[in-house]
């Protein structure tokens, strides 16, 4: 049975417009996705902001009522049953909020070990375990308003793991952090996930979803627009060739044209400092150069390179498409 | 049972310890119904009658415990909201009710601060003759009106979930707690139409029990009737609790984004 | 002319800013009912007591009231700016600072003066109190130089904002001190004398002595003394205000203590 099952999941929010005349505008941030994740896989939702990653994972965890659609985390109802889904699962969310600042790391950690039903002489080992495993120990009885960005998000896995959940669902955790503490936390989840835990994991960062994740969701405007594991997204864009164009003034103009060509899977364009690159995508075997700066012509041109697809072309194709609609 | 107790107490101790990491909102607590406080006993010692100004001594002592509670109670949800936990909390397995109500008796725990502050100030400052007849009886009196305080400001704090101006009612109802509880005026002196509001409101039952208590009355069944309105106050909350979170789960208000 | 301009814009825009955040859901308990309240509960207590009567704690408490924005917005003029870090910009802008910081009083001062007008008409209402037509002109008179002079003591502490952290808080005493001292409930007669003293020095006091003579049946020439007195008082806070932000200007720009420590 799968740890977690989403089946056509909506949600709508309803935006207010206007203090006098109270408009109201429906707005769909998560538009029928379903998936399923298995007991012990670390599952990766990826997608840019905005892109109803958050939203989803509130209704998961019960902070949030669907609109429509199903969701059962460990056989539970997350919309029937929250309590039964609650106490089995952990949260945690990236930034440096969500903890009680003018008390200890220690103090936070007690009142979630209560709050989690923690029994009382299994506290103070638990806590001192975490802590260890965080790389807080020694810090925990100071408090948190002078912790850094780094400790503050250590302080929150610590905190979500306290219950020992069957699943962690950790929101864009290596959000604001800096390379260094991202490496040491995706050791974190890694090792976690290792032993049986269940992770399911936003992040709009694709390495970071690459290197952690057995699989992979891509999200884009609500829906879900490819899923696979990373091997299996890498190979959608696998076979082909990509020409990277260096364009001093608009390409814009010249999109349609190019994605006319023959050959043209897909072209993109993307701002890279004062350049604009022109990013073109053909089937295997062909090579695009020459039509595409025939395309171009009259405008000045800068480095033309040609490389081997990466996740992050598949990762910008499919979001990209969505963005399109 | 024990669970649910070591729930209650580390919240009240963690909440007491955040409040009192605040210098001068502390500072401010005790000196704010001072201030009222001196007012009240220079306007009775110029009337002249001893013992009104006795009465209105123990009577102005609990002012500050409503002050405290009414003025943090509403705002205390918005600061969880702000600084991102009341996610945390509502994603807990534990009831919600059962962590907000630490949060209001750690506010009228540090209002009985101020209840002793009145007092002290009104024997020293202005030698008001106060002796407490049964001072455990007193004291018993005393911290049921608090949990009987903080339970209306349970009522307050679960209100603010869903309505985010709710902080300022808060403030706007010091006044009127002030005046129809019975704390300076006598509840039988006010309009006809305000007693009945006096009579549901816990502190009501609680000031009389003090003052049975410090003039040697019998508190016990204004002490019951203060106790059974609290537990009211506190399941109409709880309920409304239950309702708020869900419609706040429907709105998407839990979160400040 | 662009003193003037720095005068009545500036003052405007930055009233605006520092209450932008206030909905009607905040301002009307906290500038129309909350006086009313207060008014309803010493006349209650003086009631009780068997002092004053309700006129004298209408006319107290209604004045005493305009120092709730008098002393908030002032005295948070300088601590909203140090909070959201536009302080240093200002003082970097070469404006005058007289007409800069006066402007800003401005509509604090109309905004005491509503507020005390309102508290006095529902008060009225709410005690069934009646106020002789024939007072109300220079009961109008009395309220704003009362809200200006308390307007000047509320620079001085917005000044104080330069060094204290905390500026609600001072606010809050300063605000107490007034309610205790300025013969609000309790007639300065009725004080000891130390503490007359000391009431007779600050903004307030001689306002509403002239307000409640005036209700009282005294004509215009019997209050002027009084008049005079309180915007005397006034101007002499608000000199102060503006010479310690002067110093604490110049003084904090050598020891770098103007931003949030």
């Amino acid at each position: 049975m799968p740890v977690i099952e989403v089946a056509d999941l909506r949600r709508t929010y309803h935006a207010k417009t206007g203090i006098r005349r109270r408009s109201s505008r429906e707005v769909e941030a998560v538009r029928g996705i379903s998936f399923e994740v298995e007991r012990g896989e670390l599952f990766g939702l990826l997608g840019p902001n905005g892109a109803g990653k958050t939203t989803t994972i509130k209704m998961l965890i019960t902070l949030l009522l669907p609109t429509s659609g199903s969701i059962r985390v460990l056989g539970f109802d997350a919309v029937t049953e929250p309590r039964e889904v609650r106490s089995r699962v952990g949260y945690v969310f990236g930034g440096d909020r969500g903890l009680y600042e003018r008390l200890s790391g220690l103090d936070n950690l007690r009142y979630f070990a209560q709050l989690y039903g923690v029994p009382a002489h299994e506290q103070m080992a638990r806590i001192g375990e975490l802590l260890e495993m965080v790389g807080l120990s020694g810090r925990e009885r100071e408090r948190v308003e002078g912790y850094s960005r780094g400790m503050r998000q250590r302080l929150h896995i610590a905190r979500g793991l306290l219950h020992r959940p069957e699943v962690l669902f950790l929101d864009e955790p290596s959000i604001g952090i800096d390379p260094v503490g991202a490496r040491e936390l995706r050791d974190t989840v890694a090792a976690l996930a290792s032993t049986g835990t269940t992770v399911l994991l936003t992040t709009h960062y694709m390495f970071e979803a690459d290197s952690l994740c057995d699989r992979i969701a891509v999200i884009a405007g609500g829906q879900i627009v490819a899923h696979g594991t990373p091997a299996e997204l890498k190979g959608r864009v696998a076979d082909g060739n990509v020409v990277e164009v260096e364009v001093f003034g608009s390409a814009e103009g010249s999109l349609d044209a190019v994605r006319a060509l023959t050959g043209v899977s897909s072209a993109l364009v993307e701002e890279r400092g004062q350049a604009q690159v022109l990013v073109v995508r053909s089937g295997p075997g062909i090579d695009v150069t020459a039509p595409v700066l025939g395309c171009l012509s009259g405008i000045p041109l800068g480095r033309v390179a040609m490389r081997e697809p990466t996740l992050e072309d598949a990762y910008v194709e499919l979001v990209g498409a969505q963005d399109v609609t | 049972m024990t669970a649910t107790l070591r729930l209650l107490g580390m919240g009240w101790w963690l909440q007491m310890k955040t409040r009192s990491r605040d210098p001068f909102d502390g500072i401010l607590n005790i000196i704010y119904p001072l201030i009222f406080a001196t007012t009240v006993f220079m306007m009775f010692r110029e009337g002249g009658d001893e013992s009104a100004l006795i009465t209105a001594a123990v009577g102005a002592s609990v002012m500050g415990v409503w002050s405290a509670v009414a003025t943090s109670a509403a705002g205390s949800l918005q600061n969880e909201r702000r600084q991102g936990t009341l996610e945390l909390l509502v994603a807990a397995p534990a009831p919600f009710p059962l962590l907000v109500v630490p949060m209001t008796l750690a506010m009228a725990t540090l209002g009985l601060y101020s209840l002793v502050a009145t007092l002290l100030w009104g024997r020293i400052v202005f030698q008001i003759p106060i002796s407490i007849d049964q001072p455990l009886v007193f004291a018993a009196a005393a911290i049921v009106t608090a949990a009987g305080i903080s339970l209306m400001g349970f009522l307050l704090a679960v209100t603010a979930v869903r309505y985010r101006a709710a902080w300022a009612l808060g403030t706007a109802l010091e006044f009127p707690i002030w005046i129809v509880c019975g704390f300076l005026i006598p509840v039988a002196t006010l309009p006809e139409w305000v007693q009945p509001i006096s009579w549901i409101l816990p502190p009501t039952w609680g000031v009389a029990a003090i003052q049975d208590a410090a003039f040697g009355g019998t508190p016990w069944v204004n002490i019951a009737i203060c106790l059974g309105l609290s537990a009211v106050y506190g399941v109409i909350g709880a309920l409304l609790a239950g309702r708020l979170v869900n419609a706040a789960r429907t709105h998407a208000t839990l979160a400040l984004t | 002319m662009t003193s003037l301009r720095i005068f009545f814009l500036g003052g405007w825009t930055s009233y605006r800013a520092l209450f932008g955040w206030l909905s009607p859901w905040i301002l009307i308990p906290t500038f129309i009912i909350g006086p009313v309240l207060q008014i309803v509960f010493f006349a209650l207590v003086g009631r009780t007591a068997g002092v004053g009567d309700d006129t004298f704690f209408l006319i107290g408490n209604a004045i005493q009231y305009a120092s709730i924005p008098c002393l908030f917005a002032m005295g948070n003029t300088i601590g909203g700016e140090r909070y959201s870090q536009t302080l240093s910009l200002l003082l970097a802008s070469p404006a005058r600072r007289v007409p800069l910081f006066l402007g800003r009083s401005l509509p604090v001062i109309v905004n005491g003066l509503l507020c005390s007008l309102i508290a006095l008409v529902l008060g009225s209402l709410v005690l069934r109190v009646t106020i002789p037509v024939s007072a109300i002109p220079m009961l109008v008179v009395a309220v704003t130089v009362a809200a200006f002079s308390c307007t000047g003591l509320g620079l001085a502490i917005a000044a104080l904002g330069l060094r204290v952290r905390d500026v609600a808080v001072l606010s809050n005493i300063v605000m107490g001190v007034l309610l205790v001292f300025c013969g609000v409930n309790v007639a300065l007669t009725a004080m000891p004398d130390w503490m007359a003293a000391i009431g007779n020095s600050l903004p307030l006091t001689h306002g509403i002595e002239a307000a409640r003579a005036t209700v009282a049946g005294a004509s215009a020439a019997d209050v002027s003394g009084l008049i005079v007195t309180e915007v005397a008082i006034g101007s002499a806070y608000l000199a102060l205000g503006l010479l310690m932000l002067a110093y604490f200007e110049r003084e904090s720009r050598r020891s770098a203590t103007l931003d949030l420590a």
